[in-house]
């Protein structure tokens, strides 16, 4: 295969504006965080760095990276190393294959608004979240400390529990869409959104990515009434900081994944594609810490419970269901 | 169902933390905005003098004892008139949990407490306070108790002639 | 034999025993005022009243005043009983002044306990309290009369236990007064035990006043070094700073009391003349470069003057763990002589006697005490150890005939006198104990006790570890150190703690010394290193009667809080170590110096036949080292 020049220096553009974009979003979306709990629980929030706070991010980038970058004695020095970065990295590479906007016509090129348009970019995203896994079970085992180990190994069980029946809540809209490929899912959803085909698949998906975010009331990991920090206890600084960051480029990509598989993906009237898609990923996001504002953490047995014998049996009987409905439809 | 009850009550606490967002912070916003605290608020602690103006500290140790930091310290001594005081009295802030027990010990209600919460320096062995910088010129609270009208020994009137006493016996008398 | 039930429990104690003892023997407390276990009975504070159940006497009655019989059942808890002791304690509290504030007993006061404990929180009489004038009782005890509850201890001590006779009872009914006829010092050498004695505060400790409470002291269980008799002490100290001490039991040394020279010498300690740094050639050094130079001077005078020429030079009031060390540093130094003893009369004062004290031979306090024949002789036990005139007093009390040899003895009880020891009927007594100092005449003494098996003889030694020393000297050949220069060929000295003259050390080239006091021997050493004294460290004495006692370390050695600058308050400055900390314990040194001149680091100084003493408990009543 041979690529045009500037079709490669288009990749490189798109690559640099997502990596950028989302990293800002991230340090924003901590900062977001911080206020609207605050406002839940009456309080004013981060006011101090900045105008109503703003520079907060900065400040808290500043404090990680100057932070001793501390490493427990007994711990396994290149898997302690390597975990922050199995935790990140998969993270953002998932937003490769998502479509952030309808394709733009410029100097008569066709410029995709998707860093990569794979024809298998669900499964790729399915492939990139299980290695995320990694950075949270060998956190947890190389950091030499119990509340690290226990929180990894709760971390293990949970994600692969709930990647099952995300998985499983995606086959209908494959199905619906004939096509593994993102923007083919998109622009299947032109007409009316895979939400009023699927409401149940959206329900099980949405509850599953806040599991594999590890959000409340899913955050079992890092517990801190019981397990100090969970899997990332023995983290300090910028180590920490990349865990961090980890886990809210996360809830944008995934977001953005619900969005796209659900919502119509950058489809809306009147508003520019970006905009709608921005607005979607938010609107997933603000859930998010609403939800944290809202609930208390489950018990580990009823999160097993909760996954297994409810979730990915609904999620198979959708399956079923939505098969029946296409063979009949025709 | 309980899976729909299960869900309205999941929905009605999203709806009050959804309120709680467009209320009113209750946070004060400190060094800008100041409350002024109640008159027994228990922070800055003194030494105050009786209303004849002597120390009402009496050095008895009975602070030092109950206090569960350990932050102040003193030795008493004996002035020319019998009276027993505090050649030095010291009370480390940097240690002080701001309890109260010691003001409530006091048997002379010389330490008392006051509401200037803001002794923060740069310095720590600033927050080593002296006799001369816990003494006020005033009773505080209890303006009318002096201890040694009461005590029984003669140091602000002669013995015998205190608030609850007879005068002193004659041992050498015959009568009964 | 008799057997009786107190709260539900049986005791059976022995005849005359009563019911408040046999009840302290099961744990049970009975609150009490009045009577003290060395001082009996008095019925005077009605406190410890309990309800008799059943048995030859019923109804509310006072434990201390009634002998245990069989077949009585006691409550100490019964309602009536309690009611009774409530309202007896709260007719105490009605004439006592509310001072417990400015009290040195306060936090130590068994009134102040009693009170609490009974459940006497707020006073309910209004009426007003009789007040008393105090007396002055001269430097060692202060007293305020108000706080009085006429429990009469006081008297019954100083008069009856000690045989004082200034001070007294005065007055009648509600005016009952504790005093002097006139003001003026009290003359019993026993005096400071009013303060122990007194439940509450009116004879308190004048030296610490207004010093320290209670539980800010530091304290630990401790042996008085003032005499050889090795009586048990509580020193208390605050702020580096020694307060006083106070008289722990030993039923088999000093029983309940103290003398008031061992009670009121705390001068040595915090002297601020105290040397506390070492020093070469009066110049203040560290510890490590002391050690060097003193290491280089010994090579130095070995060099110089041939082996043989150092003398290390011990003494008898030396603790018992650097004692031991000294024949190996003697060994280490090819030095010599090794000398317990400064001079040849504090030799000849000890040594002959000691040989005397075979095993079951030596009389300890409790011997003298139930002894019913005791012969003084030879010495002034007022002057040398007052506390065996308090243990002789309290024989004649219970009968004996004391007898001193030679006029010029006073003792605070009748005596015979007699010319010579033969005059004595040792052999009508039971147990006769002999109480001697000087030997010079030691012939004779030993005669009469060859004659009399079981005549047991007390011997007061020069200084506390006399007779750790005398054992150490005969088993080292030592001599003294006086007979060791004569010879001239001695030209260096180590002292540990001794008291060398002046006069001795002249043409000595090269003397250095281990001492806490500031001796002559310390002024005249070129190299001095500063040690603890006993109650900055862990110790062994043995006593008189070959009794050994160890005594614990009661604070951190370091100039007082009092003594530093500025004088207003202690100084604002963060030390990780007090100013002058440097003493360490004697044997500590030496043993620095024996790792440095090539011998093995000694950790544990017992070793060997001495190894039993180890884990010796200082609250025991110690070991009879002819046992070991």
């Amino acid at each position: 295969m041979i690529y045009d020049p500037i079709d490669i220096a288009l990749i490189l553009v798109k690559i640099g504006l997502v990596f950028v974009v989302i990293l800002t979003l991230a340090a924003y979306l901590v900062f977001a965080e911080r206020k609207v709990l605050a406002w839940i629980q009456d309080r004013k929030g981060p006011n101090r760095a900045g105008p109503f706070g703003l520079l907060q991010p900065l400040a808290d980038l500043i404090k990680l990276l100057t932070k001793e970058d501390f490493r427990p004695i007994g711990a396994d020095k290149w898997l302690f190393y390597l975990a922050p970065a199995m935790a990140a990295i998969p993270a953002i590479m998932i937003f490769a294959v998502i479509p952030f906007g309808a394709p733009l016509t410029l100097f008569g090129h066709t410029v995709q608004m998707q860093v990569s348009d794979l024809n298998v970019g669900l499964l790729l995203f399915m492939a990139l979240s299980s290695v995320a896994v990694y950075g949270v079970a060998l956190g947890g085992w190389a950091s030499n400390s119990k509340y690290a180990l226990l929180g990894s190994i709760r971390g293990l069980a949970q994600l692969i529990s709930y990647e099952l029946s995300m998985g499983l809540s995606l086959v209908p809209v494959v199905m619906l869409a004939r096509s593994f490929r993102l923007s083919d899912i998109v622009n299947a959803q032109s007409g009316c959104w895979f939400i009023v085909y699927q409401p149940l698949a959206f329900t099980i998906f949405l509850i599953s990515i806040a599991a594999e975010c590890k959000r409340i009331p899913f955050d079992l990991p890092e517990a801190e009434g019981e397990l100090v920090a969970g899997y990332h206890t023995e983290y300090s600084g910028m180590r920490f900081g990349l865990f961090f960051v980890g886990e809210y480029i996360n809830i944008i990509v995934l977001g953005g994944l619900a969005a796209t598989f659900f919502l119509g993906g950058w489809h809306g009237p009147w508003l520019p594609p970006v905009i709608w898609f921005t607005l979607k990923v938010f609107s997933f996001a603000f859930l998010f810490i609403w939800m944290r504002g809202t609930m208390p953490r489950l018990r580990y047995d009823q999160l097993m419970h909760f996954g297994w014998k409810v979730l990915t049996p609904l999620a198979l009987v959708n399956i079923v269901v939505t098969g029946w409905w296409l063979v009949l439809r025709g | 169902m309980k899976i729909l009850s299960d869900i309205a009550a999941l929905l009605t606490g999203m709806w009050i933390t959804w309120k709680h967002i467009f209320r009113r912070p209750v946070t004060i916003q400190y060094p800008e905005e100041k409350r002024t605290p109640y008159p027994r608020y228990r922070a800055r602690i003194v030494l105050t003098r009786d209303p004849d103006g002597g120390e009402r500290c009496v050095a008895c140790q009975l602070c030092s004892a109950s206090c569960p930091v350990d932050c102040i310290t003193m030795q008493s001594a004996e002035g020319p008139d019998g009276r027993r005081y505090a050649e030095w009295f010291r009370i480390n802030f940097a240690r002080c949990i701001f309890c109260g027990l010691c003001a409530e010990a006091c048997p002379t209600l010389a330490i008392q407490m006051t509401p200037d919460f803001e002794i923060c320096t740069r310095d720590i062995m600033d927050l080593v306070y002296e006799k001369e910088d816990l003494l006020i010129d005033g009773c505080g609270k209890s303006p009318d108790y002096n201890f040694y009208r009461h005590a029984g020994i003669g140091v602000t009137q002669p013995r015998g002639s205190g608030a609850e006493e007879k005068p002193p016996v004659d041992v050498r008398g015959l009568l009964p | 034999m008799p057997k009786l039930i107190i709260d539900n429990i049986a005791v059976e104690v022995a005849d005359g025993v009563t019911v408040l003892e046999a009840a302290q023997s099961v744990d049970i407390p009975i609150p009490h005022f009045c009577w003290h276990p060395a001082l009996g009975k008095a019925g005077a504070c009605r406190v410890c009243a309990v309800r008799m159940m059943e048995g030859p006497v019923k109804g509310i009655q006072m434990s201390c005043m009634l002998p245990a019989q069989d077949g009585m059942v006691v409550s100490t808890t019964d309602p009536e009983a309690v009611t009774m002791r409530r309202n007896v304690i709260e007719w105490l509290m009605i004439n006592h002044p509310h001072d417990c504030p400015v009290c040195d007993e306060g936090g130590e006061c068994q009134l102040q306990d009693y009170t609490i404990a009974g459940g006497h929180g707020i006073r309910r009489y209004d009426g007003k309290k009789r007040t008393h004038i105090n007396q002055d009782l001269g430097p060692y005890i202060q007293h305020e009369m108000n706080r009085c509850i006429q429990c009469y201890r006081c008297v019954r001590f100083y008069q009856e236990y000690a045989g004082g006779t200034d001070f007294g009872v005065m007055g009648s009914a509600g005016r009952v007064y504790f005093g002097r006829f006139r003001e003026g010092q009290l003359e019993s050498p026993f005096s400071g035990n009013l303060v122990d004695i007194c439940p509450t505060g009116v004879f308190t400790d004048k030296t610490a006043r207004f010093r320290a409470r209670y539980w800010d002291y530091d304290m630990a269980p401790s042996v008085c070094p003032g005499c050889s008799l090795g009586c048990n002490t509580t020193p208390v100290a605050r702020y580096r700073e020694l307060l006083k001490s106070i008289a722990r039991r030993n039923e088999a040394v000093n029983s309940w009391f103290i003398c008031d020279r061992g009670r009121f010498a705390n001068g040595e300690v915090n002297d601020p003349q105290r040397p506390r740094t070492p020093l070469i050639d009066g110049v203040e050094s560290s510890r490590n470069e002391a050690l060097k130079a003193l290491l280089f001077r010994i090579a130095q005078t070995e060099e110089r003057y041939g082996t043989g020429s150092i003398a290390i030079v011990g003494s008898s009031r030396l603790s018992l763990e650097a004692a031991l060390l000294l024949p190996t540093l003697a060994e280490l130094t090819s030095s010599g002589a090794l000398c317990y003893f400064a001079s040849e009369e504090e030799s000849g004062r000890t040594l002959p006697l000691f040989q005397l004290l075979t095993a079951g031979r030596s009389a300890s306090q409790r011997d003298v005490r139930e002894s019913d024949c005791i012969v003084v002789y030879g010495c002034d036990p007022l002057q040398d150890a007052p506390m065996l005139a308090l243990a002789i007093r309290q024989a004649w009390r219970n009968g004996a005939t004391v007898y001193t040899v030679g006029d010029g003895i006073s003792l605070p009880c009748d005596v015979t006198t007699v010319d010579r020891l033969d005059a004595v009927p040792l052999s009508d007594a039971k147990n006769p104990v002999l109480i001697r100092s000087a030997a010079d005449i030691p012939d004779q003494l030993a005669t009469t006790l060859h004659q009399h098996d079981h005549l047991k003889l007390a011997v007061l030694f020069p200084a506390a570890n006399s007779y750790g020393a005398s054992k150490l000297a005969l088993k080292h050949l030592g001599v003294s150190f006086e007979q060791a220069i004569s010879s001239g060929d001695i030209k260096g000295v180590i002292s540990v703690e001794a008291d060398i003259p002046q006069k001795l050390l002249e043409g000595i080239p090269f003397v250095a010394a281990l001492d806490w006091r500031m001796t002559e021997t310390v002024q005249a050493a070129q190299i001095f290193f500063p040690t603890t004294a006993w109650v900055e460290m862990k110790g062994t004495f043995i006593n008189h009667e070959g009794r050994v006692q160890r005594f614990n370390k009661v604070m951190n050695p370091g100039v007082p809080i009092r003594g530093l600058d500025p004088a207003v308050h202690p100084p604002h400055i963060h030390r990780t170590a007090p100013p002058g900390g440097e003493p360490q314990p004697a044997w500590q040194i030496l043993a620095a110096v024996i790792e440095g001149l090539g011998g093995e680091l000694i950790t544990e100084p017992f070793t060997g036949e001495w190894e039993r003493l180890r884990g010796l408990d200082a609250e025991c009543e110690g070991v009879i080292i002819n046992d070991i």
